[in-house]
């Protein structure tokens, strides 16, 4: 059975929601990113307990996007600010409701 | 980050903050501008609060500064505080007390830059500006320890009569040791105003040597594009900017003088609330307000803002602006007025026009018929020629 990734926050990423955006600073390589307004919705859902699929279902709900649309948006997006190490992988908190 | 300090700038949100945690210091700098006696520095719990209070009103770059941050004793306490809220935080220090376990607890806590005073890359003449014999080598022990923890390392030098050919060692030093470098000849009063450091300062036409090398010329941007007479083919000249800074560039701000009030605020030791370390007019106090409070409605602060260099009186017509870097703090401090022109801002923006080609540069002041009120005195303007490559963006669309 395939195992779901939840992500969280690398704790040493600076980030601030600016005028509806998020400005998110990694300071191990210097670079700043920058997230619109859906990436910011996904951004503050990403809490270490939530999985792709349920983040999507809350994007769906509240951007009325197809869920299967969502859905890819939304994996696409985690799986960028994971390889940009913006994201860590939570421990796995069995029973942990998002 | 232009973007981000651009539309922060526009719409006056507050970005960056640079906030002095103590005036208390190991070294007695022959041009430090600091009352080194602690008059009441904020405790450990007014610090937290106040952090908090930047967070909640959007600072996200926030520079620890002194003083020597090390002396106090809650300081990593501090910065644990500051990474729990994300900020992205660097530090201002002389590395004296840096050791091997604290360049890791730096590096755990997601320091993003260390800016490190470094005079010369001979001991003696740095130990004669700091006063500290063996400072020098204490200082250079720590770098590699911090490099060592993946950490940006930055060595900062103010150059003086005494250390102004220094740069060209200063810079082989950084990269022997796998930092980036900074130059600035910017020498300012006391925060009391009396100008004692000023002793300290380069001359302008002793500059030159300094201005004219090739080797600094090279990491210069070009100015500004504009369409006035006086713009040459481009060849590059010195950026000057403010040494104060978060580190973003200054292209992001069109027509106001800098990002002071606008996009950064300044925090002393003891709460006190200034748009900048070198412009000061207090906006409030920390103790007994809250900082959104005086950033969105202090007077200084609405003032300020308010200022545009195209309508300055003097500055707002000159021909050779564009190679300019006045600073509204130091035309205050030296010349008496925050809108006014000062001697040192022309005299270095007609050398850097004059390396760049301009035939007869003349800055408004000088100019014949000139009806402003001279700038009386030295003033201090930043010379920043850096290696770091600062931020660039990267976009993600959902």
């Amino acid at each position: 059975m395939r195992k779901t990734i939840r992500w969280q926050k690398n704790p040493i990423v600076a980030w601030r929601a600016i005028d509806g955006e998020t400005v998110i600073i990694s300071p191990s390589d210097n670079v700043m990113h920058e997230l619109n307004e859906t990436g910011s919705f996904i951004w503050r859902q990403i809490d270490g307990r939530c999985s792709a699929a349920e983040i999507a279902g809350m994007l769906a709900a509240e951007y009325e996007v197809p869920p299967e649309d969502a859905l890819a948006d939304t994996e696409a997006l985690l799986q960028q600010l994971a390889a940009s190490a913006l994201l860590v992988t939570a421990a796995a908190a069995d029973g942990a409701a998002c | 980050m232009d973007r981000v300090a651009s539309r922060a700038a526009r719409k006056h949100h507050p970005l960056n903050a640079h906030f002095d945690l103590t005036y208390r210091c190991n070294e007695r700098c022959v041009h430090c501008y600091l009352d080194h006696e602690d008059h009441g520095e904020l405790t450990t719990a007014e610090i937290l609060r106040v952090l908090e209070e930047l967070a909640a009103a959007g600072i996200l770059t926030l520079t620890f500064s002194g003083g020597e941050i090390f002396l106090r004793p809650d300081f990593f306490e501090i910065l644990a505080a500051a990474r729990r809220l994300h900020f992205d935080i660097s530090l201002k220090t002389n590395a004296l007390l840096i050791s091997a376990e604290h360049a890791a607890r730096l590096r755990e806590s997601g320091v993003r830059s260390i800016q490190i005073s470094v005079y010369s890359d001979e001991p003696a003449v740095h130990d004669a500006i700091t006063k500290i014999p063996g400072s020098h080598e204490r200082t250079l022990a720590a770098v590699p320890l911090l490099v060592a923890q993946g950490l940006k390392v930055k060595l900062a030098c103010p150059l003086m009569p005494q250390n102004l050919l220094a740069y060209r060692g200063v810079m082989a030093l950084a990269e022997k040791l796998g930092a980036s470098y900074s130059f600035d000849p910017t020498i300012t009063p006391m925060m009391d105003g009396s100008g004692g450091p000023l002793i300290h300062r380069v001359s302008t036409a002793a500059l030159l040597p300094v201005l004219q090398d090739p080797v600094l010329s090279a990491c210069y941007p070009r100015p500004a594009a504009q369409t006035d007479a006086a713009m040459p083919s481009g060849k590059p000249v010195p950026s000057l900017t403010s040494a104060v800074s978060s580190g973003f560039e200054f292209a992001a701000y069109e027509d106001i003088p800098c990002s002071a009030g606008h996009n950064s605020v300044y925090i002393s030791p003891y709460g006190d609330v200034l748009p900048c370390v070198q412009l000061p007019v207090p906006a409030g106090n920390l103790r007994r307000q809250r900082f959104r409070d005086i950033w969105y409605h202090a007077e200084s602060l609405e003032q300020l803002r308010a200022v545009r260099d195209s309508q300055l009186p003097v500055c707002g017509s000159c021909e050779i602006r564009s190679y300019c870097e006045r600073c509204p703090g130091l035309a205050l401090m030296e010349g008496g007025d925050v809108l006014g022109a000062y001697e040192r801002a022309c005299e270095l923006a007609e050398q850097k026009a004059r390396l760049a080609g301009v035939a007869h540069p003349l800055s408004a002041l000088h100019a014949p018929g000139a009806t402003a009120r001279q700038a009386v005195g030295p003033c201090k303007t930043n010379f920043l020629v850096t290696t770091d490559n600062s931020f660039y963006r990267k976009g993600h669309d959902a």
